[in-house]
């Protein structure tokens, strides 16, 4: 990423980029290419423009935090992605093949995951049924159950349950769970400490921490100091474009230029 | 206790007591128990198409009566004057193959080629389509049917002609006797009512089904092609109705008719309604409900308990009025309504 | 009244003129119809053209079918207003036509409790309209509150409660199911359009109990007359509903239509705008059903509150354009136009007795198909299938042309039609070079 004439305070690790739309260098100084590498996407939501040229790398086996205020694009971020919302302009490599054109499921069969705002798990379906609906076609669904419930054991107490009944904290486990057995190699997240109790939050960051040991991880997260904790990079987003970016290892989490980006 | 109820049934007019005799409340029971095998087959292809696409069909009616007549046809090419009772039966089943995949196709393909297109319009423009859909299939059939000489306001006679005579007549079962063709609707219904739930409940396909009815796009985010499903769904809703329109050409209260399309839409649509669009247990629940309360209602003015003709028939859509009134999203609906 | 005053009087009434052109327009051609088709069907040409005559007649529907036109126009435009402008699909507005309807045939029988059987029938339409008014705002109150689907259903189911009610109810007459009519023994006059309470400006409508008029050489019939009654009354609702659209109340309409949230978040009751709305658009639905029980005498339930008569409505305003107030009127005139012309009896012209006319016999009677004749051909899949067609240009029509013909013309053109009419009567007033006129014409 190019990085432009650095603010004032030179000991900031934030780097402050000016890239706003299509062209990009993807990860100068990585050797490899990236896992994922979002390139100048433009996308709406019916007129309204929502990110207005958006590009960022996550390489193989990193954890990425995308942080920024509310209603700045996060989750449109993740959203094009996945080609939920289908960008109009820019491309999305992964693995070096361009998502844009193809349909949701085949971006989830190709091994991203997503592990939504809210949950979304499905509340009428059970425990279990939600984690064998998640296992891919020809996956080995009875060790998937297992395995989750080995990690996740008080989904198990719960497998014959509604997931609409469970707490806020367990149908978070619950989705991280689905993500888990949908064998991504790429893990996009958000928000998964939003309203929850700080004691739960922390087994949501265990969860998450022990989820990027087998995938590659794009997080969207408000609660600063756990994206810098879970994290080995960021970028900040603002008015649909990144504004921001460095490793988290040289920024702390009442940095204030940092601060500044997420605080209207 | 006893005494107390015996007091206020004494107290009620004369022929509103004659109900509550062992004959009249069998009689009740059984009426209502294939009104609501009927409404059930009628609503639940409706409900499967709404729960997970969230298209209201108006063309189901149409292509129930389609089912009615293909059924029909089927019969009367098959049956004749020699053909033995059981025989006629298995024909039936035949029939009920051949309607179902006809049926299947004709679902997938308007799917595919009329609905597909306009599921990123305003949800108005599918009740639009699908009604036109309904002008063009009732028009095709009256246009045939004429053809072929027969009356498409009249039932087929030739092809109720061609149901095994136990149907038609009273079946005595130890100390209950009931109809033939309503004992056949209910077995037929209750199979039915199984088959799906079964295939709902146990099967992966089922489960996608489920899934994709509360959540589209999660759905197609854990790597579902929920467009296909859509498919799937239409074309086995679609072969539903025409299951029922099979049934119902049997039935000498309904018929092969052009007008059948309207007859049965209509019912269709308030069990549907009253059941929470979209969900396969509210709309049996609500299926046994108005097939109660409509059997009820037939058994009141037949009895001339009330002196109100349009009753039997004002039921069904009363119940759905005051449901609506006062629970907008149906017995089994979610709370957020109109959410499609 | 000083000199400037009157010619800024002026100037408005030519720039309400010039917007008004194609409004000024159709209302000319509607005006003149019944003569131009007297003209056109009596016409006689030289040989070569001999056929157009015929041809005209057989297309151009009749004045009497142009009644229908008119008044059921008049209904689907009050379906468009509150449907097409809200985006509230009204699937139960049969309802309101039926209470039309059904209201000015009981008061003219007397069975209308505190309506004495004279009512002059324009009270009478008011009246039938403010009923439906309070049934809109009963339902309404109701059904409000969902949306979508749902609103489209809980409308259609109340609609049919009171279709099966009316269908049975022996107190509107003795056989409630084949419809009631209008008594020649309690109400023997026609009813009159004009002022009321003075017979001498009022007309009657109706075939046979209407009246006929001679004026400046003319002889107008009994149709010709009821033709032009019911025209203005129709003319005068169009224009209210107009008013009501272009108004800020309108502006309101649309902005729930586009995003019904958003139109809440600036500050708008959307809830009492829809009520308000359904409530006109049902007055002047009533109306509507008024105008054909008076000119038809006699209506059935089948054909005022059956689902299918609010079906009929969103066809012709899908296919004249749902969203645009003249579009249903135009639509319902396609839609009359192709089921004359395909009617099974033949009446007024129509394609049977055309092709008899004019394709020899041989033509009519070769086989095409497993002993089946031309002729046959034509009378098993056109005549009395106009239905057919129309369901499946109406399927086209949602796919393809969802804003109806109407709402295409206007897109074409770049905005309103008239708007866009004035703006160009403007440009060729004022500086007319070639140049103005060209960049206009794309």
């Amino acid at each position: 990423m190019s990085s432009s004439d650095a603010p004032a305070d030179d000991t900031s690790g934030v780097d402050t980029t000016t890239e706003t739309d299509g062209e990009t260098d993807s990860g100068a100084g990585t050797p490899a290419d990236p896992l994922l590498a979002v390139e100048g996407v433009h996308s709406y939501y019916g007129e309204s423009h929502i990110l207005e040229g958006v590009s960022l790398d996550v390489n193989e086996g990193e954890v990425v935090a995308l942080i920024g205020r509310n209603g700045v694009g996060k989750t449109t971020t993740l959203r094009s992605i996945l080609q939920l919302t289908p960008p109009r302009e820019g491309h999305v490599h992964y693995r070096g093949e361009d998502l844009v054109g193809l349909g949701t499921n085949e971006v989830a069969q190709r091994g991203v995951g997503w592990i939504p705002e809210d949950r979304r798990v499905f509340s009428a379906l059970t425990v279990e049924e939600n984690v064998r609906i998640s296992v891919p076609k020809g996956g080995d669904v009875d060790a998937a159950v297992a395995r989750v419930y080995e990690t996740f054991p008080a989904l198990e107490e719960r497998r014959n349950a509604e997931a609409g009944a469970l707490s806020g904290g367990q149908q978070q486990m619950l989705a991280i769970a689905r993500g888990l057995v949908g064998e991504n190699d790429l893990l996009l997240i958000d928000e998964p400490s939003e309203g929850l109790a700080p004691q739960i939050v922390a087994d949501v960051a265990d969860a998450i921490a022990d989820a990027s040991r087998e995938a590659t991880v794009l997080l969207v997260e408000q609660n600063l100091p756990l994206a810098l904790d879970l994290a080995d990079r960021f970028y900040v987003l603002d008015n649909g474009q990144v504004v921001a970016t460095g490793d988290t290892d040289d920024v702390s989490a009442d940095d204030d230029d940092l601060r500044g980006y997420l605080t209207a | 206790m006893s005494a107390l109820f015996a007091a206020s049934v004494g107290a009620l007019p004369l022929q509103l007591a004659e109900l509550f005799t062992f004959d009249a409340l069998s009689s009740v029971l059984f009426d209502a128990l294939s009104k609501a095998a009927v409404y059930a087959m009628l609503a639940m292809g409706l409900t499967l198409i709404f729960g997970l696409m969230g298209v209201l069909n108006f063309a189901h009616g149409s292509l129930t009566m389609l089912g009615a007549y293909l059924g029909g046809l089927v019969m009367v090419v098959l049956v004749t004057g020699a053909t033995g009772p059981w025989t006629r039966l298995a024909f039936f089943f035949v029939g009920l193959v051949v309607v179902f995949g006809l049926l299947s196709a004709l679902g997938a393909t308007l799917e595919v080629g009329l609905i597909r297109p306009l599921y990123d319009r305003p949800p108005i423009y599918q009740i639009l389509l699908t009604f036109g859909i309904t002008l063009v299939i009732d028009e095709l059939v009256r246009i045939v049917v004429l053809f072929y000489g027969l009356q498409p306001i009249t039932e087929w006679q030739e092809a109720l002609g061609t149901k095994p005579y136990f149907l038609g007549q009273q079946l005595v079962l130890g100390p209950v006797s009931v109809g033939g063709m309503d004992l056949f609707e209910m077995l037929l219904g209750a199979a039915t009512v199984a088959a799906v739930w079964a295939f709902l409940t146990r099967t992966r396909y089922g489960l996608v089904v489920r899934a994709g009815s509360e959540d589209a796009e999660m759905t197609e985010a854990l790597g579902i092609d929920v467009r296909r499903v859509f498919t799937t769904v239409f074309a086995l809703g679609v072969g539903l109705a025409g299951v029922a329109g099979m049934l119902l050409m049997w039935d000498n209260n309904w018929g092969a008719s052009v007008p059948l399309a309207t007859e049965t839409l209509l019912p269709a649509f308030v069990v549907v309604i009253i059941g929470g669009l979209g969900t396969f247990r509210g709309t049996v629940v609500a299926a046994v409900i108005v097939g109660f309360a409509d059997a009820l209602a037939q058994w009141l003015f037949v009895n001339s308990v009330v002196d109100f003709p349009p009753l039997p028939q004002l039921t069904v859509f009363l119940i759905l009025v005051v449901m609506l009134v006062i629970r907008p999203q149906g017995l089994f609906g979610r709370a957020e309504v109109g959410g499609h | 009244m000083t000199e400037t005053e009157a010619t800024t009087e002026e100037s408005w009434l030519v720039r309400y003129g010039r917007e008004h052109v194609p409004h000024l327009l159709v209302i000319a051609f509607l005006a003149l119809y019944p003569g131009l088709y007297t003209l056109a069907v009596g016409l006689s040409l030289p040989a070569p053209l001999g056929w157009v005559p015929d041809l005209l007649y057989a297309v151009l529907p009749r004045v009497d079918t142009m009644i229908v036109v008119l008044y059921f126009g008049l209904f689907a435009m009050s379906f468009d207003f509150v449907s097409g402008y809200t985006g509230y699909l009204s699937f139960g507005h049969a309802v309101f036509f039926g209470t039309g309807a059904y209201t000015v045939v009981l008061a003219a029988n007397g069975l209308l409790p505190f309506v004495p059987s004279g009512t002059p029938f324009l009270l009478l339409l008011v009246l039938a309209g403010l009923l439906a008014v309070a049934l809109a705002f009963a339902i309404g109150a109701v059904s409000f509150r969902l949306s979508g689907v749902y609103f489209a259903m809980i409308t259609l189911g109340v609609s049919q409660v009171v279709y099966v009610f009316v269908r049975d109810w022996d107190y509107v007459g003795p056989n409630p199911k084949d419809g009631i009519s209008v008594s020649f023994d309690l109400h023997p006059g026609a009813f009159e359009i004009g002022v009321p309470f003075v017979d001498a400006l009022g007309l009657g409508i109706g075939k046979l109990t209407g009246d006929t008029l001679a004026i400046a050489g003319l002889e107008l019939s009994t149709v010709e007359v009821s033709y032009y009654c019911i025209g203005l009354v129709v003319l005068v609702c169009y224009f209210a509903m107009q008013r009501v659209i272009h108004s800020p109340f309108g502006k309101v309409m649309l902005a729930i239509r586009e995003n019904e949230e958003r139109a809440r978040a600036v500050g708008y009751d959307t809830y009492r705008y829809k009520l308000v709305a359904f409530a006109v658009s049902a007055f002047f639905a009533a109306v509507a059903g008024g105008l054909f029980a008076g000119y038809s005498r006699a209506v059935s339930p089948d054909e005022t509150f059956f689902f299918l008569v609010t079906g009929d409505a969103l066809l012709v305003s899908i296919i004249g354009g749902f969203g645009t107030l003249a579009g249903p009127l135009f639509g319902t005139w396609f839609d009359e136009l192709l089921r004359e012309f395909l009617s099974k009896e033949g009446t007024g012209g129509g394609l049977l007795p055309f092709l008899q006319e004019y394709l020899p016999q041989s033509v009519l009677d070769a086989v095409i198909l497993n002993g089946m004749t031309v002729g046959e051909a034509v009378d098993t899949f056109l005549n009395g299938h106009a239905s057919l067609y129309l369901g499946l240009l109406f399927v086209l029509f949602v796919l393809f042309v969802p804003n109806g013909l109407l709402g295409t013309v206007r897109e074409r053109a770049g905005g309103r039609v008239s708007k866009r009419v004035a703006a160009r009567l403007r440009s060729r007033g004022g500086t007319e070079t070639a140049r103005g006129t060209a960049s206009e014409d794309d």
